[in-house]
């Protein structure tokens, strides 16, 4: 009883010379120091997440910025663990950082809500008005700005529709519990429903039931869209098992997942979206940008990628025209 | 010092959580898995209300409200239904990520810009993060002071009793089930209340939030137990609460010291292991004094 007295104690100490001292910190934290501190926070480490960061370090290395000599990155990652994703942004808060960086929207909220004056630059968020980062993505007004990993859905959508002329019924699958493969299946859905097709929407919690939502899927569509989906990128093999069976090509949003089986995508690359964000941050560094003025970024024309080693296998013919574009800017697995 | 302040802060709401989990891990001796989705399902009751213009604490109370529901269905599936306990929890907790879907109609719901109980009043005026010690303090005092004037009822005596025997709690008159149903939903009612309190100090709800959450609870109940050594039980609430503000300080130094992130869970995982080793740790050393000072005896 006595320990437990003493530490309350201890900790009653502690906020009170911390609530002394507490605005006096404030007025210090704009202090610049000579190597500026970027504090990148990643919610888990991921093949498609870290080649964001990757991307990041390019980026800023591109802009003149050594990581190590002209920046200092502070690079935290919460490994899933959400509760840890609040203690890392007041940390770089503490820090004075002079940018920080959210990769995947929980990280980039958690940040949004430790600090309303240190520039925060997303990287490769879906939706960030839908994910209340900021107002407006032409002219967000806060201290935020930065990426949008959206995947060119128009551009997507013309491919499949260049490679299937008859296609009617267009199947969506996606993990429910990832926000931005939910909202792109619903952007998809609402292009594909304007241009004519019948669509039908496949949700799965986990990768344990993507085979069975893929056996029932296949029954009912001509062709299948995935989104920017970790779960089901994670277990592409396992749908494609399920889609060959019925001669049924999936078009994908990321390069990784044609290579997994998919046919062709117009998609998006991580690591690019990862220099572009690092290019806004070192922008930001040299203050020639603010957030509140910078526009969302978002990727208008994807990469073309088509693997026609798949496309052969289900018997499909790919127009001359998009082989020949893919050929001169995109790439093509054989 | 604004990132120790705010350590303390999230100490005292997880705090609630690790009280939740002492209800029933320690004193009814069984584990509750229903936690990892009731949690989230507190998170995502309190934003969406929130969202939809509902008073904060309203929303808060609803948030306790939803995880009662939910320790209910845990209690009912494993006395009424005989499902066992871990697997009657792991049910309603599977069942409860769709429902946090529906609240919440998406993955993630955000509270930016949006008002919550850390925004109201003179909070917004302290210093950062002294408006989660102060929510966060008078929530655990509440709580607390409220449970144990619970646990010195005739009802709550019934509850300890039936924990620690429910053979002799049945002689007794007592009807274990009862109060199984009893601490699942007190329990759980505190859950969604750390849930919906810890939404609103992180700015958003995430069906994923839940993962992990048993661990920090435990971490709280072993670490407040090992710390602060033989206390009565309404000490033993309060030894919780400190377990949890020494796990984020733990935490906090971790973070501090620069580890490799991708180690965090290691680190985080080999600490807990040891502070849980402490008393064999200690046991074996006395174990050596005495027995050297019994050698010199004999000579």
């Amino acid at each position: 009883m006595k320990k437990m007295i003493g530490f309350i104690v201890l900790l009653l100490a502690f906020l009170g010379v911390a609530f002394y001292f507490g605005e006096r910190e404030i007025s210090q934290s704009r202090q610049k120091t000579d190597t500026p501190t970027v504090g990148v926070l990643q919610l888990m480490s991921h093949p498609a997440l870290d080649a964001i960061y990757d991307g990041i370090k390019d980026g800023l290395k591109d802009a003149g910025y050594e990581v190590g000599q002209d920046v200092k990155i502070d690079f935290q990652n919460a490994q899933g663990d959400q509760s840890n994703l609040k203690s890392m942004s007041e940390k770089f808060v503490n820090e004075k950082a002079a940018v920080t960086v959210g990769i995947a929207t929980p990280a980039a909220q958690a940040l949004a809500n430790a600090t309303m004056d240190i520039p925060i630059v997303l990287g490769a968020i879906t939706d960030p008005v839908g994910a209340k980062l900021v107002a407006n993505n032409r002219r967000p007004g806060g201290n935020i700005t930065g990426v949008s990993d959206q995947a060119p859905l128009g551009a997507q959508l013309d491919l499949m529709q260049e490679i299937l002329p008859k296609m009617k019924n267009l199947g969506i699958i996606y993990t429910s519990s990832d926000d931005s493969a939910a909202t792109q299946a619903k952007m998809m859905a609402t292009l594909a429903q304007k241009a004519g097709l019948t669509v039908k929407k496949y949700s799965v919690n986990s990768t344990n039931d993507i085979t069975q939502v893929a056996a029932q899927m296949v029954q009912n569509v001509d062709a299948v869209f995935v989104p920017t989906d970790n779960t089901i990128a994670s277990s592409m093999e396992t749908l494609v098992a399920a889609t060959n069976a019925q001669n049924i090509p999936v078009f994908p949003t990321v390069d990784t997942m044609v290579k997994q089986g998919g046919v062709a995508t117009s998609g998006i690359n991580q690591f690019k979206l990862g220099q572009e964000t690092g290019k806004m941050v070192a922008a930001i560094l040299q203050g020639k940008s603010e957030p509140a003025t910078t526009p969302i970024h978002f990727e208008k024309t994807g990469q073309l990628i088509i693997n026609k080693q798949q496309a052969d296998k289900l018997g499909l013919k790919i127009p001359a025209p998009v082989m020949q574009k893919a050929q001169e800017k995109g790439k093509i697995i054989k | 010092m604004t990132i120790g302040v705010s350590a303390i802060g999230q100490g005292l709401l997880f705090g609630i959580l690790g009280i939740a989990l002492f209800l029933t891990f320690r004193i009814l001796d069984f584990p509750d898995m229903t936690v990892e989705g009731t949690f989230p399902f507190g998170a995502a009751v309190a934003v969406s209300a929130i969202a939809n213009g509902i008073n904060p604490l309203v929303a808060t109370i609803l948030a306790t409200l939803a995880g009662m529901v939910a320790g209910l269905s845990t209690g009912l599936l494993t006395t009424k239904g005989k499902i066992p306990v871990l697997l009657a929890g792991i049910l309603v907790m599977t069942g409860l990520f769709s429902i946090n879907l529906r609240v919440m109609g998406r993955a993630n719901l955000s509270l930016l810009n949006q008002p919550n109980l850390f925004k109201q009043g003179f909070l917004p005026q302290l210093p950062p993060a002294f408006a989660s010690v102060i929510v966060g303090g008078l929530v655990v005092i509440i709580v607390v002071i409220m449970l144990t004037l619970f646990l010195n009822t005739r009802l709550g005596q019934g509850f300890i009793a039936a924990g620690d025997n429910p053979n002799m709690a049945r002689s007794l008159g007592i009807n274990p089930d009862r109060q199984k149903i009893l601490g699942l939903v007190i329990s759980n009612g505190l859950v969604g209340l750390a849930g919906g309190l810890i939404a609103q100090n992180n700015g958003f709800a995430d069906v994923n939030m839940g993962i992990g959450v048993i661990v920090i609870g435990l971490a709280a109940i072993i670490i407040g137990e090992v710390s602060f050594g033989n206390l009565t039980l309404s000490q033993r609430l309060i030894a919780v609460v400190l377990g949890s503000i020494i796990y984020r300080f733990i935490l906090l130094i971790v973070l501090a010291l620069g580890f490799n992130p991708d180690d965090l869970k290691l680190i985080s995982a080999i600490i807990l292991a040891l502070v849980i080793m402490v008393p064999t740790l200690e046991d074996k050393f006395r174990l050596k004094q005495t027995l050297t000072k019994g050698v010199r005896k004999d000579d």
